[in-house]
């Protein structure tokens, strides 16, 4: 899933707010809860997420990040990912692939129902799955998981099979996402308008209301019996219910966390976590996406780009550490990899990253970019060194936005021109796909290496309907593709995670990204409340084992 | 209106962005042809333009307000959610604004000169102050310093108190600057000379006189002021998180969701209209001289 839209219209002027914040808070509850304390079953949590209101709660239907935090408390899907990278049982309590890697057959828990009070049957995954592939249904995400499965017939009344037009080894970190989660057929059968309003699922929690632009109410599913095995606890979830607020602005969110008014805030951003760290009575979860980092994505597929060179003078002019560390207050960890740390197959190399700033002129005077204006800006036959940076508004925290501002600072050194335009979303992905920019930062949530195929593979130079297109860099490399497909098709773990790594080495040894950092996303907790963790598969928030402190 | 709704419909055809992708999960959808070709024909913008435009303004015209490309209800019912809070918030926000400027211009014209000065030189720092920024202050001070207000709105008339300083203070500072100026040009006229002549004090003055000149241009103003408090709804409504029209129309801006772009433009220049004849009435009514005239 590409990184999603989250309202940051008012975000810039928050830092400078920091100091007036800092000066005027002069509580902060120093209490400790006792971790191991026994779970207290009642109450209600107080949720206030910082991510757009969804427009459907049903995340077959787009499949975006806040569908997703609250899908994880309502729906849940066939398999999970544990902390260590392995797939465990959820819905599924086991699977098994044909040899020729051409089928799997699903194994269903036995005994569970919908909260609708519909079974879970094989028939029942068969329909999301022919759901989630309706034209009709509208849905992106899901969809684009699903690109090898050609059907799922019921084998039994447990037994459900996947057929795939060729091997996927994909196919379960796929299905670990919520955007793929089993819904009531009965549910889906309400049509789409009426089953965006109140999804049926089988999780913790059930949809009891929703008032737009104000919040969503759920309410304890008291039959629940189907959690996770990384789960810390079976049955009921301890809370009775969930109020799951809107709080778009970062300002007033975290001080309606403050003020005890909300209980757990997502999208929490860097200055908010290191007060939250210094103050106490807030604990901060650092839950970085799966899929890729953060990083600046530098098209090769045109000028000046296309030339190794330039691509290496830009990598060693800049030096984005310090910035990092003081923008983003100590919160993000510097990355040298294309993918996540939550990926086990992550692969880091520092080396190319070396700041070199006489090098850096070196390459580009050997690239024939030797002409300095007046104004420093280095040319060649007239062409100035210019690199376009269009900036998503929506995507780019305010602390991201200062970093690409020093980056130009930096390599405006060595003569490169960094135009920097900040957009709106729409705007920003129709700049992108009229090739109008030599950098850009688009980072992309999905389970497992698979995304490196996405991002990285030719194919995806080639637009979606919708314009779109996820190679930014435009590396177009055979050996690359091929190594890519393979690892796609792969029945072995070993032989996989090896082509991975070397996909990993051609892409940062090709000088095509600057890895900056995980996709942020923290949520901060407050210490009347135990036992909230974030997932392994997508990092949302997972309040089924939660509970309200004395 | 016609031509307000016509500019906005050809505003939102030149931005650029698809709207069928707000319905897939928003800008940069993977969906395969099949899915954004479904979804084209659903919100019916496979037709060419122009019959978009033509059968829009007849679904307005006929008061079939359609669906929201995003939210998939009516968007009738997308406003009627919102509009409730967004009048609560402006006409509390125009009713706080007034008393903020009468007590300036009260204050001012009690005070004599420095008292002026005082005061007109904070209304001018109140009306240049940013909705964004205030409401920010207010918020550190009141919710996560002293603690004696909610941070983001509660439903309740506590959470009320913050968003509507928040877009009163600046257009009460404005207002008061109005009266002041009004106040000073009337206390130069003949009429206000004679009166102090013979004894008239200046509290007697002001309430029997001046303040009456006073409050003329501003009531003149407030029915335009009432309309930008919809603009400065924006802000504040997504700063305190409250449910509203300015909400609305900024996420539907986002997601280039056309007809709830129309509507809640639509819907604010009925507002203005509607608010450009009451603001005439109150000026007849404080005004004698407006009411001879239009009788004779």
């Amino acid at each position: 899933m590409i990184a999603h839209p989250r309202p940051r219209l008012l975000a810039a002027g928050a830092l400078s707010l920091v100091a007036v914040l800092a000066l005027s808070a002069c509580s902060g509850s120093t209490v400790e809860p006792d971790a191991s304390a026994t779970p207290v079953d009642g109450g209600t949590l107080v949720y206030a997420s910082g991510d757009a209101e969804p427009d459907c709660l049903d995340p077959h239907v787009g499949g975006n990040y806040p569908q997703a935090l609250l899908a994880t408390q309502v729906l849940e899907q066939l398999v999970s990912r544990d902390a260590e990278g392995t797939i465990v049982p959820w819905l599924a309590e086991g699977w098994e692939l044909a040899e020729d890697g051409l089928s799997m057959d699903v194994t269903l828990k036995p005994g569970v129902s919908f909260t609708d009070g519909t079974p879970l049957d094989a028939e029942a995954v068969a329909r999301n799955i022919a759901h989630l592939q309706d034209p009709d249904t509208g849905s992106s995400t899901g969809y684009l998981a699903l690109e090898r499965v050609e059907r799922v017939e019921a084998v039994s009344d447990t037994v459900a099979r996947f057929v795939l037009s060729e091997p996927d080894s994909a196919l379960l970190e796929s299905l670990a996402q919520p955007w793929l989660a089993i819904q009531s057929p009965a549910g889906l059968d309400r049509g789409t308008d009426e089953n965006c309003l109140a999804p049926i699922g089988t999780g913790p929690f059930i949809i009891d209301d929703w008032v737009k632009q104000d919040h969503i109410s759920l309410v304890r599913n008291d039959d629940y019996a189907s959690a996770p095995a990384d789960a810390d606890h079976d049955g009921p979830a301890h809370l009775e219910g969930i109020i799951w607020r809107f709080l778009p602005d970062a300002t007033t969110r975290y001080a309606a966390l403050e003020a005890g008014d909300v209980d757990v805030i997502d999208n929490a951003q860097p200055d908010a976590v290191a007060r939250a760290e210094s103050d106490g009575g807030i604990s901060d979860i650092d839950a970085p996406r799966p899929g890729s980092v953060n990083r600046l994505e530098l098209n090769s597929g045109q000028a000046p780009f296309d030339d190794e060179r330039v691509r290496q003078a830009f990598l060693a002019a800049v030096d984005v550490n310090p910035g990092i560390e003081s923008l983003f207050a100590g919160t993000a960890a510097r990355s040298y990899s294309p993918l996540s740390s939550a990926e086990t197959a992550a692969y880091s190399d520092e080396a190319p990253f070396a700041v070199d700033v006489e090098r850096a002129a070196e390459l580009l005077d050997e690239a024939g970019w030797d002409e300095v204006g007046s104004d420093g800006v280095r040319s060649r036959d007239g062409q100035r060194l210019t690199l376009r940076l269009p900036v998503s508004t929506n995507q780019s925290i305010p602390a991201e936005v200062s970093l690409f501002e020093q980056i130009q600072a930096q390599a405006a050194e060595v003569g490169f021109e960094v135009t920097i335009d900040q957009l709106d979303l729409s705007s920003w992905y129709a700049a992108l796909g009229a090739n109008e920019y030599e950098l850009v930062s688009a980072p992309y949530t999905k389970l497992g290496p698979d995304v490196l195929r996405i991002l990285y593979h030719s194919d995806g130079i080639v637009p979606a309907p919708s314009g779109y297109f996820a190679n930014h860099a435009q590396i177009d490399d055979p050996e690359l593709d091929d190594v890519l497909d393979r690892a796609s098709r792969s029945q072995d773990a070993d032989e996989r995670s090896e082509l991975y790594t070397a996909a990993q080495r051609t892409i940062l040894e090709g000088s095509y990204i600057l890895p900056l950092y995980d996709q942020q996303n923290h949520f901060l907790v407050s210490d009347d409340v135990a036992g909230v963790r974030a997932t392994d598969t997508v990092s949302t928030v997972w309040l089924g084992d939660a509970w309200l402190v004395g | 209106m016609w031509a307000a709704a016509t500019a906005v419909f050809v505003a939102v055809s030149l931005i650029p962005g698809d709207p069928v992708e707000a319905a897939l999960g928003g800008p940069g959808s993977q969906a395969s042809a099949a899915t954004v070709e479904a979804t084209r024909e659903r919100l019916g913008l496979d037709r060419p333009l122009i019959v978009q435009y033509f059968s829009q303004l007849l679904r307005m015209a006929t008061g079939q307000w359609g669906d929201s490309y995003a939210q998939r209800i009516p968007v009738a019912e997308v406003i009627g959610q919102a509009l409730p809070a967004t009048a609560v918030l402006a006409v509390a926000a125009l009713l706080a604004a007034w008393a903020i400027a009468l007590t300036l211009t009260v204050l001012a014209a009690l005070g004599g000169r420095r008292g002026r000065l005082v005061t007109s030189a904070v209304g001018m720092v109140a009306a240049s102050l940013p909705h964004f920024w205030l409401g920010l202050v207010l918020v550190a001070v009141f919710a996560t310093g002293l603690g004696w207000l909610p941070a983001v709105s509660d439903g309740g008339g506590a959470g009320l108190v913050l968003p509507v300083l928040t877009l009163a203070l600046p257009l009460g500072g404005y207002l008061a600057q109005t009266m002041l100026d009004g106040v000073a040009d009337a206390e130069a006229t003949a009429f206000a000379l004679s009166a102090r002549a013979r004894g008239e004090r200046r509290g007697g003055l002001l309430w029997r006189h001046t303040l009456r000149h006073a409050v003329l241009p501003a009531v003149a103003l407030s029915s335009w002021a009432a309309g930008t408090l919809i603009g400065g709804a924006v802000v504040v409504e997504t700063v305190f998180a409250r449910p509203g029209l300015g909400r609305v129309l900024l996420s539907a801006v986002t997601q280039r969701d056309a007809p709830v772009i129309v509507a809640v433009v639509v819907v604010t220049a009925v507002v203005f209209i509607v608010l450009g004849f009451l603001g005439d009435a109150a000026a007849r009514w404080v005004d004698p001289r407006g009411r001879e005239a239009t009788s004779r």
